[in-house]
């Protein structure tokens, strides 16, 4: 190994993008040659210093816009499935019937949920409203809704309300009240319903699980990548008030 | 190609897909309107990504948004065949020099002065740490072309940067 030899190979052992017996002999080589061995660390440095640059992250108006327009394009597709769908009822003579339990509906708002979960994380918008205070949290969304969600803090269940924020899911505007336990953040969205629902619903998307009850025909959704005890316990919780 | 799969296989990467278009077009700007037109054709090809480096596929697509804009613009520089043309320390006063020492700043300057292929394979192998094989796939040139240019990026930017000899030691 001569020092031109490593000149060749210089970027290539420093990415490690060099076969082992190659980066073995470099090695060797560096081990009684001065020169290169300063020339490695010089190499290093430039590396270092572009590592040292800041990172631009993209702002958060891109991060909303991108997931609403992947959301449209999805709803689209959906209408589109259904409509397709309709056709072929009616196609074959109206015998088969377009009925669906109940449960498929849930089903997909429990996906939207967790979607609007996902949003409220990614986008870095999980408040319109930041307070622990539930007297602050609640008139702020006087005027923004056509409901008034009931809010509670649960900081005496370890829980504590931090905040609230307006949403959409499933096509409404909902109330969205934001919980913490350690780093984990509870999302609660609320709308009113006609359902009179009487058990709990539980689903489990995508790492993320989900929890839906009816109370004074306010529709409940609470989702969280916290443990399904804790999870059933803040639930538990939020019902006791 | 149901969207909610392109939302966790695509959008979890535009921070980087930001991040990346930010230093190709040295303007915040131009970096968002490159990445949501990115992101909008990646949706609409998403069907294309067949293996699973989804950040490669997304960054080639933010490079070929952001080429094609500049070369409609015809904003584009080709890279220079002279390489000797060092943008050399014209500092000669004190307060210029005073500022040079801010390593970041420095840094960042002499990254945005370099050709923007000399750039943006540093960008993508250091910041982004990807192999020699990616950085082939987001660019589009044979690996060669990619080891060779890093080593001209590197060599360009410590020659820009031996003139402020305060980074280079605190990178040491």
């Amino acid at each position: 190994m001569i020092c031109l030899e490593l000149e060749q190979h210089l970027d290539s052992y420093l990415d490690r993008e060099i076969a082992a017996d190659s980066a073995a002999a470099i090695r060797e080589h560096l081990r009684t040659c001065l020169s290169c061995r300063q020339r490695v660390a010089d190499r290093e440095a430039v590396g270092r210093l572009v590592r040292s640059m800041p990172y631009y992250e993209a702002p958060d108006r891109l991060h909303v816009h991108l997931s609403t327009h992947v959301r449209r394009a999805r709803v689209a597709r959906h209408l589109f499935a259904w409509a397709a769908a309709a056709v072929f009822v009616v196609s074959v003579g109206g015998v088969i019937s377009l009925v669906r339990p109940s449960a498929t509906g849930d089903d997909r708002t429990a996906g939207d949920v967790v979607d609007g979960h996902v949003r409220s994380l990614m986008a870095g918008h999980l408040f319109d409203v930041r307070s622990t205070d539930q007297h602050m949290v609640k008139p702020w969304f006087l005027g923004k809704l056509d409901f008034s969600p009931p809010v509670v803090d649960l900081a005496s269940a370890g829980f504590p309300l931090v905040g609230g924020r307006l949403d959409y899911v499933s096509g409404r505007p909902v109330a969205a009240l934001v919980y913490q336990r350690q780093q984990h953040t509870i999302n609660v969205f609320i709308w009113p319903t006609l359902s009179d629902r009487q058990n709990i619903g539980a689903w489990t998307l995508r790492g993320f699980h989900v929890r839906h009850w009816v109370r004074d025909r306010m529709s409940h959704w609470a989702v969280s990548d916290l443990n399904e005890t804790e999870l059933s316990e803040f639930v538990a919780a939020l019902r006791r008030m | 190609m149901p969207s909610r799969v392109f939302e966790e296989t695509v959008l979890p990467h535009l921070n980087a897909a930001f991040n990346y278009a930010r230093w190709l077009t040295r303007k915040d700007e131009d970096a968002e309107d490159v990445v949501q037109d990115a992101c909008v054709r990646a949706m609409r090809f998403f069907s294309s990504l067949r293996d699973d480096d989804a950040r490669s596929w997304l960054f080639a697509i933010v490079r070929n948004t952001w080429y094609s804009r500049v070369t409609r613009r015809g904003a584009i520089n080709p890279l220079p065949l002279d390489m000797t043309d060092d943008p050399a320390d014209s500092a000669p006063n004190p307060e210029a020099r005073l500022l040079q020492q801010h390593t970041v700043a420095r840094v960042r300057d002499a990254l945005e002065q370099l050709p923007v292929e000399f750039r943006e394979v540093l960008v993508l192998r250091e910041i982004e740490g990807m192999s020699y094989k990616e950085i082939a796939a987001v660019v589009q040139v044979p690996i060669g072309t990619v080891m060779s240019r890093l080593a001209r990026a590197r060599d360009r930017l410590s020659r820009v940067l031996k003139s402020s000899p305060a980074a280079m030691e605190r990178a040491r």
